[in-house]
């Protein structure tokens, strides 16, 4: 099953992924102004959370990457490289 | 400590292209932290520390700056030459750095700027001698040679950089993350009804609240955390002197442009298209560290040089 993390302490507030999710996967705290996951088990790994989230707190992990053909694939090699 | 003595220290070289030097800086600012460092590290080559001229073998080399000038990739394939692991260190050998906005103009109007036309200093000839001549363009290192790791920083936080050597000592996997320059900010990003664009120099920011919320482009979202955001924890906007994040590198239809656009728009009343068109006009600065840099100078949508006659059509 797709896994989602989110990193607290990069959490700004905005509360964009609760907003762009599908499946309401978030909840908002006003007072704190902080995302948290509230229901990991209907996450549809679309990542659009993780696109629009302006920190990258937030990860997948154990979801099927699709292939895609636009990329670059020589210069998304050199990522893994970053330190 | 007599752990460390008995193994034999990892030779390093370190090498200064065209960049700023405070990448070497970065080395002095490990603070008491260097002792440890240099426990571990017999440093050999190195332009501010030693008189070592020639390139001796080493296992680690640490090459900053951008490749601009002949000598640039003659001292670059010297290090390849002589060092196991290269590390592209720095957003100038990462990226093209702030020397890689030279790609937006011809290597006469460098010249010219700088030495016929320099209102500064009296002579205005071009030197023949001593001075190397200019590349044709100005390239990341890893367009010469082949790089083994890079650690992009403007320059990388003295944090990064030990635990870059030190982990490199001991052959364990740094642990750098992928997150942006806003995941270490101290900012609450709120939705607010802020309907126009300021310009970094206009009113006082509140420092409690996020730039882009308050209608200042800031570009924190879209840079890789290398520094600990100390700019806009400290009231300045992020200029992105880190480089861009994976999602921008990765991926062709994701620029920095639309990315701050996107996250703008949706936190503030102000048009996406009136966001994206205020970064095309001032390109120059945005894109200026990463410009060279082929994943976002050869995107097909990164039309920086129609930008910059639009931009001064319209000071008229």
């Amino acid at each position: 099953m797709v896994d989602i993390q989110l990193h607290d302490q990069s959490c700004r507030g905005c509360g964009m992924c609760a907003d762009i999710c599908p499946t309401r996967v978030f909840d908002y705290d006003d007072e704190k102004n902080k995302a948290s996951i509230r229901h990991a088990e209907d996450c549809i790994a679309c990542l659009s959370c993780a696109y629009i989230c302006p920190s990258g707190a937030i990860t997948h992990d154990n979801y099927r990457v699709v292939k895609n053909f636009y990329r670059d694939l020589t210069f998304c090699g050199k990522m893994e490289k970053f330190l | 400590m007599s752990e460390n003595t008995t193994k034999e220290p990892v030779t390093v070289n370190l090498e200064w292209l065209s960049d700023c030097g405070g990448c070497h800086v970065a080395v002095v600012d490990l603070h008491e932290k260097i002792e440890k460092v240099l426990q571990a590290v017999s440093i050999q080559r190195c332009p501010v520390l030693t008189d070592i001229k020639g390139y001796p073998h080493a296992r680690v080399g640490l090459v900053s700056g951008a490749i601009r000038t002949e000598h640039d990739r003659h001292a670059a394939e010297a290090m390849r030459e002589n060092c196991d692991l290269v590390i592209a260190w720095g957003s100038c050998a990462v990226y093209g750095g702030i020397v890689g906005a030279g790609i937006v103009h011809s290597r006469n109007e460098i010249f010219d700027t700088v030495y016929n036309n320099c209102k500064t200093t009296g002579t205005h000839t071009s030197p023949s001698v001593e001075v190397s001549p200019l590349e044709k363009f100005v390239t990341p290192l890893d367009e010469i040679i082949d790089v083994d790791m890079y650690l992009p920083g403007c320059p990388p936080h003295p944090a990064f950089v030990f635990d870059a050597l030190i982990s490199l000592v001991e052959g364990r996997t740094p642990k750098a993350n992928k997150r942006s320059v806003c995941g270490r900010c101290n900012r609450v990003m709120k939705k607010t009804s802020t309907d126009s664009i300021k310009s970094s120099s206009s009113g006082i920011p509140d420092p409690a609240l996020c730039f882009l919320s308050q209608g200042y482009i800031c570009m924190g979202s879209v840079t890789l955390d290398r520094c600990l955001a100390p700019c806009p924890t400290n009231g300045v906007v992020c200029t992105g002197c880190a480089g861009a994040t994976m999602q921008v590198l990765t991926e062709p239809n994701r620029d920095i442009r639309t990315e701050i656009a996107d996250r703008m728009s949706r936190i503030t009343r102000i048009p996406r298209q009136a966001i994206v068109t205020e970064i095309e006009r001032t390109a120059k600065s945005h894109y200026s560290y990463t410009m060279a840099s082929s994943m976002i100078g050869e995107k097909p949508t990164f039309l920086i040089n129609k930008w910059l006659k639009d931009a001064e059509a319209s000071y008229e």
